[in-house]
């Protein structure tokens, strides 16, 4: 039995059908085609998934369609500010070179962007605390954090 | 140099950062199904019976297929076929199953769940038979043979063997002889992106894959083989793809049968491994082992060297050879050494696929040599630095690949990383030993090829057009695996060219469209492919210089190039900008320039030396990695921030290698038993160190573009014995074997304190 959920993504409203088993992940992927929310694991481990629920920082893939009724969902594709106005974090990882293969990074990302959201100015360990369960296997971080610090400043200099 | 040294904003990251870009598993077709594979549950059988029937009868089933309905086609699951490097040892779906975890049944359904839930309903009737799941147990004499096609019982190949000078006079002349045995663990590449195809045929016949894949064009030879197709008819396309660390150069059994299920449906079919699967259906490193003995003269020099190397291929033989080989010559090198024999072995056991993995062999032998000459350093009273240096190969040396090396690349690494670290310093600091904190430093080497040569005479191939405007377009097969390739091949164009980067596009991934690629892999793209790009690049030069001296009425050889523009040399009023040259006027079109370059080089070798400090607590036998300083002598660099990434990435893998990373068979069923991120642990941000990279350019190869070489592989080798160095001067135990686990380090530490007691 499907269930209709109405839920704000990216700023839009949808109105969803969809069975109970489903997970937020599969929904944004393939009912609102937002494919920039990677699935590396399916099961909470990766961090691939990331999106913010309500602000806070979820693993899509650990969350049911049916339970974000009514919430708002940010993932990467809501991140940019305008089509020509990239988020701070996207303008640093690809300044840094803190994407590599690239699968990671939308994750990375949305978790960075929620710890600068209630951290603004975090320290490296705070950085690579908030980041420890998103796995990355090919940068070895480094850039990684140097984009989300210099990111972190940016955003601080600019009074954002 | 205007463009290649300069970090240039990578031209595929855009679409990482902002979710656009497209890999093969954002692919969606009207009507697309949704393939899931039914896996072994036993390591050794013969299926007696397999019966579809009530999986069939599931609503919403399209198709299933087993070993009596596909192609039955012994073929080549590695790239390059028909190369010495690889086995063709493979059918699509068998009768026999070698491995806990094998494909024996594809399901094609409506929904990903109905897939899954119909493969419960295929039944299978297994024969078992005995299993072998250790290469000892492989090449016991009564040993079951897991291939007909073996060369022998369960050798894969017909043993390796390289002698150079005479190794029993050698070791006559030594001092000193140092033997010991090593052993590697079974590391798995791990990429994020699982293995993935979607597949569709068209009503000409016509069948169209989108795979994660480092080598397209294999896809295509090797589908359009099993399946009986021209090349005409098979079409793979990869955008983006999720890393691959040389595993994604094999097909995995999903790209036949996401194919033959959409054939048989007259549906595009997608085909997902889940994360178990990409561990259980994937490639792991060769799990090997090591005898190596050396002699040494007192002042170090080394004079005799033997080795005998088994490498565990697991099921198939995939890469087995060419690991086998490369890794067992490479101990030819590294530290010269004019009397060596060398052995090296490939078994078969019932166990996960090994495949080839960043670092090919070497990581193995390497491995072993370099904690070997730590060894002989201490027992010989020279500093390990010292030891290093005296034996490191130089220019004119013969490589592995037999042919002389440029440069001296690995002497100016560690002279340059002793310097930044302040070695000598560290050798004669105190020593805490009373604390439960201990901390070391080691040092590790590397040296390692561009290109698969000679195990295969590779060949790179580029396309540059330029267009009416003065931009150009470089097409090329390359893979862009993550690295930035793409990027780096577009900077060497415009390099030749004297364009801004932002002026040339590259076109890839298409096997209709591009030139012929090999694949990516062998740390060749920039080196191989570079070099192929930039010889088409040339021609393109060429062709407008001539447009260009018609236009201003000089000899082409007078003309320069620089900035989209071309003057007369020593008169620079006298000018024309590329798009005037090209440009259509008074009617006449724009000129169809147009450069083809192909290049089939030889190898180059890159070098490096890693400097790691250590901690190890004696309370919890945790060792920590401080702090890495990795010194890579790459010839030119193109893009140095990408260059870094590799290192740094390397060295988080390699980290994970020494210290925590083992995909774990269980020895009575053959079973994997960590198929998952959670039990294979692998270092993420909070295990990571501090790193800090240098990057050196000494030892340019005239064979690389602008003599850039090779960067991919090389630091993923020298990271591990520096760690296991580190941790003997930390607590003075020589461990010879990763990973090193805690549960080891206490173990030993405790039999060295009854032992000293």
């Amino acid at each position: 039995m499907k269930r209709l959920v109405e839920v704000t993504i990216n700023g839009e409203r949808h109105a969803l059908a969809l069975e109970p088993y489903r997970s937020l992940l599969d929904v944004l992927r393939n009912e609102v085609g937002l494919t920039g929310t990677k699935k590396g694991c399916d099961v909470g481990d990766c961090g691939a998934c990331t999106v913010l629920l309500d602000g806070k920082p979820v693993n899509s893939c650990l969350v049911l369609g049916v339970e974000v009724g009514g919430c708002e969902i940010v993932t990467i594709e809501g991140l940019q500010r305008a089509p020509d106005r990239l988020h701070p974090l996207q303008e640093s990882f690809m300044q840094h070179g803190a994407a590599q293969c690239g699968f990671c990074t939308p994750g990375l990302i949305m978790m960075a962007s929620a710890l600068l959201a209630e951290n603004p100015q975090p320290t490296e360990d705070e950085i690579r605390f908030g980041i420890a369960g998103n796995i990355c296997r090919c940068t070895g971080y480094t850039k990684v954090v140097t984009a989300i610090q210099a990111a972190a400043k940016g955003m601080a200099e600019g009074g954002k | 140099m205007r463009v290649v040294g300069t970090s240039v904003k990578r031209s595929d990251v855009i679409g990482k950062v902002t979710g656009s870009a497209q890999y093969a598993g954002d692919v969606r077709l009207a009507g697309m199904l949704h393939g899931r594979i039914k896996r072994s549950t036993i390591a050794h059988a013969n299926i007696k019976r397999i019966d579809a029937s009530r999986a069939l009868a599931l609503p919403g089933v399209k198709a299933v297929l087993t070993h009596q309905d596909v192609p039955r086609v012994l073929h080549y699951g590695a790239p390059h076929p028909r190369s010495v490097s690889v086995t063709r040892d493979q059918y699509i779906l068998d009768r026999k199953v070698r491995y806990w975890g094998e494909g024996v049944a594809a399901v094609a359904a409506t929904s990903e769940e109905i897939a899954e839930e119909a493969l419960d309903l295929i039944e299978v009737e297994y024969e078992p038979l005995p299993a072998v799941f250790t290469v000892e147990a492989a090449l016991a004499p009564d040993a079951p043979q897991i291939h007909d096609t073996a060369y022998s019982g369960n050798l894969v190949f017909k043993p390796v063997v390289i002698t150079r000078g005479d190794v029993a006079k050698g070791f006559a002349e030594a001092d000193l002889v140092i033997e010991g045995e090593y052993e590697t663990g079974r590391p798995t590449p791990a990429y994020m992106e699982p293995n993935v195809c979607v597949c569709q045929w068209d009503n000409t016949g016509k069948l169209t894959v989108w795979v994660s894949t480092q080598a397209a064009f294999m896809v295509r030879g090797i589908l359009a083989e099993v399946l009986g197709l021209p090349l005409t008819k098979v079409r793979v396309l990869v955008d983006h793809m999720g890393g691959g660390f040389g595993a994604k150069q094999d097909l995995f059994q999903h790209e036949f049968l996401c194919a033959l299920l959409a054939r048989e449906t007259r549906h595009p079919v997608r085909m997902e491994y889940t994360r178990g699967e990409t561990f259980v259906g994937g490639r792991s490193r060769h799990p090997c082992k090591i005898w190596l003995k050396q002699g040494f003269r007192k002042d170090g020099t080394i004079v005799a060297r033997a080795a005998r190397t088994v490498f565990n291929t697991g099921a198939y033989g995939s890469h087995g050879p060419g690991v086998t080989t490369v890794g067992t010559a490479a101990l030819t090198s590294l530290y010269r050494c004019e009397n060596v024999h060398l052995e090296g072995r490939c078994v078969y056991t019932n166990t996960p696929i090994a495949g080839a993995f960043r670092g090919y062999g070497v990581v193995q032998t390497y491995y072993a040599l370099d904690i070997q000459l730590d060894e002989a350093a201490e027992r010989l009273g020279i500093d390990p630095v010292e030891l290093r240096l005296k034996n490191a190969v130089r220019e004119g040396d013969i490589a592995p690949s037999g042919h002389p090396l440029v440069g001296h690349g690995l002497e100016d690494c560690l002279r340059r990383g002793a310097q930044e670290v302040g070695w000598a310093q560290l050798r004669r600091r105190a020593r805490g030993d009373s604390g439960t904190l201990r901390r070391g430093w080691g040092v590790g080497c590397e040296m390692h090829g561009s290109s698969a040569y000679p195990g295969i005479k590779e060949q790179g191939n580029a396309i540059v057009k330029l267009n009416e405007d003065g931009t150009a377009v470089l097409l090329t097969g390359a893979a862009g695996l993550g690295t930035g390739a793409h990027t780096a091949l577009a900077q060497i164009v415009a390099e030749e060219l004297g364009l801004p980067f932002d002026d040339v596009s590259v076109v890839h991934g298409d096997t209709d469209v591009v030139p012929w690629d090999i694949g990516a892999f062998a740390s060749h793209t920039t080196f191989m492919v570079g070099r192929a790009a930039q010889i088409a690049a040339g021609e393109v030069k060429k062709q407008l210089l001539e447009r260009a001296g018609e236009q201003l009425e000089v000899a082409p050889e007078d003309l320069e190039i620089g900035d989209g523009t071309i003057s007369v040399r020593g008169v620079p009023d006298r000018r024309i900008t590329v798009r005037e040259c090209m440009g259509p006027k008074l009617g006449l079109p724009a000129a169809n320039i147009l450069g083809k370059g192909t290049y089939t080089p030889t190898k180059s070798y890159s070098f490096a030396a890693h400097f790691v400090e250590v901690q190890v607590d004696t309370a919890t036998g945790q060792i920590e990695v401080l702090q890495v300083v990795p010194v890579h002598e790459v010839g030119r660099v193109v893009h140095p921030v990408a260059a870094a990434g590799q290192i740094e990435g390397g060295i988080q893998q390699g980290i994970g290698h020494t210290l925590t990373e083992d995909y774990v068979v269980d020895l009575a069923t053959g079973r994997s038993l960590n198929a998952g991120f959670v039990d294979y642990k692998m270092p993420l941000a909070m295990d990571m160190p501090p790193i800090r990279t240098i990057l050196l350019e000494t030892a340019p190869d005239p064979g690389g573009p602008y003599g850039a070489k090779g960067i991919g592989e090389d630091p993923i080798i020298a990271i591990g014995p520096a760690i296991a160095n580190a941790v003997y001067d930390a607590i003075g135990v020589r461990f010879r074997h990763f990973p090193i686990t805690p549960e080891q380090v206490l173990a030993a530490l405790k039999e060295k304190s009854s032992g000293s007691a």
